[in-house]
């Protein structure tokens, strides 16, 4: 007797290929990959911090060749002694809120395509690294892995600069330019929104 | 769909179901190869500034690095066999973070050294990464293995990336720029961490 293939078994065999054969672990996140995944998302999960980065490689863009490279290699290097300040069990005022106030800020230079002096720029930066390295150390201690979540913090925070300083490239186009300004505009809507929250106007 | 097609896809299908694959390496006579080549590869604190290490020899140009190669994997094997007869020095995690920081702040300023200093870092890094590493082999490691296998990934690692960075430099005039901002990464790294060693030391 003839008998057909039956016409389920491809799907059958491709739901059986999808099951898969090994073992399920749970918590295969343990010291290493703990520590990576969750510096990596730290910064990502923060819309403040979030926001504060990609304006920095946005403005470092807006403002072109050496700012382009001089604001994301002194970011983390300064965010680092920000870190070391928050290891220290040094309590420094306002975080928060200045945390906040470094979207608005930044936001504004961005939107309103504020050109300063090199160094006035790297400064403004420079004192926001100082408060973002204080919060990321804070967690520090906690981390599974202190080395691989730095790692994670730190390259998050580099690829955020990288995603601004790409967005940015856009300046080199008339219409690029508004929509820079306007990326500007929209984090400072951010930071202010953040602010707000961290005097206690919003809940 | 004829049937011999469905039955071809329907094996493929099958043939690539997602298992593990498990070589049994470590149970077989070069097992302690492997482990010793792995060793160094599940530590960041080591891998990092031996990829600043190799970036920056790059930056010294060509020629310097080449001493990098040759220099970087013999301090580790040096460093390894020391590990037999000397025990780790307390201060091993301090200098490893240490490293890190300088080897990176190094790079993030394309910093152009003297041979000596690039070769006496490298001497340095290689003997307390592979006394490190030798210090983690326990009595039924076989340690010519173990060794060998440090020696070689260091080998490897080290002669990539410095090529990897060399081919990358002849380029664009962004591409040191990127490389510079990927030192101040590692120098970030280092400095954070060697905050944290030195407010609550860590193991090592």
């Amino acid at each position: 007797m003839k008998r057909d293939f039956p016409d389920a078994a491809l799907p059958l065999a491709l739901l059986m290929a999808a099951i898969p054969l090994s073992p399920a672990f749970a918590h295969t996140g343990t010291g290493v990959a703990l520590g990576l995944e969750s510096g990596f998302l730290h910064p990502l999960t923060g819309l403040d911090h979030l926001v504060a980065m990609v304006a920095v490689g946005l403005w470092g863009a807006q403002l072109g060749n050496p700012a382009i490279w001089v604001l994301p290699i002194t970011f983390p290097l300064v965010m680092a002694v920000g870190g070391l300040i928050g290891l220290s069990g040094i309590d420094l005022p306002f975080v928060e809120l200045i945390i906040a106030f470094s979207g608005i800020a930044l936001g504004a230079m961005v939107a309103f395509s504020v050109r300063p002096p090199l160094w006035v720029a790297a400064t403004l930066v420079g004192v926001f690294a100082i408060f973002h390295g204080y919060a990321h150390g804070r967690e520090l201690p906690e981390a599974a892995d202190a080395v691989s979540f730095a790692v994670g913090f730190v390259v998050a925070t580099g690829l955020l600069h990288l995603s601004g300083i790409l967005i940015g490239v856009l300046v080199g186009y008339e219409a690029g330019a508004k929509v820079v300004r306007a990326c500007g505009a929209a984090i400072g809507c951010v930071g202010l929104y953040f602010l707000l929250g961290a005097v206690g106007f919003i809940e | 769909m004829k049937k011999w097609l469905r039955l071809v896809t329907a094996a493929v299908a099958l043939a690539l179901a997602p298992t593990a694959a498990h070589a049994h390496l470590v149970d077989t006579r070069l097992g302690d190869f492997y482990s010793g080549a792995l060793h160094p590869l599940t530590d960041l604190q080591q891998v990092l500034p031996w990829i600043a290490l190799a970036v920056l020899a790059a930056f010294q140009g060509a020629q310097r690095a080449r001493w990098i190669i040759l220099v970087f994997p013999l301090a580790l094997a040096a460093g390894g066999l020391v590990s037999l007869e000397v025990p780790l020095p307390s201060f091993g995690p301090v200098l490893g973070l240490v490293l890190v920081a300088v080897t990176g702040l190094a790079v993030a300023a394309a910093a152009r050294l003297p041979l000596g200093v690039l070769l006496g870092v490298a001497v340095v890094m290689g003997l307390l990464h592979g006394a490190q590493n030798g210090a983690a082999m326990v009595a039924t490691t076989d340690r010519v293995l173990f060794l060998s296998g440090m020696t070689a990934i260091g080998y490897g690692v080290i002669t990539l990336a410095t090529g990897s960075a060399i081919a990358f430099l002849r380029g664009a005039a962004w591409r040191p720029i990127a490389l510079r901002a990927g030192g101040s990464w590692v120098a970030a790294v280092g400095i954070m961490v060697l905050g944290l060693n030195l407010a609550r030391p860590i193991a090592g």
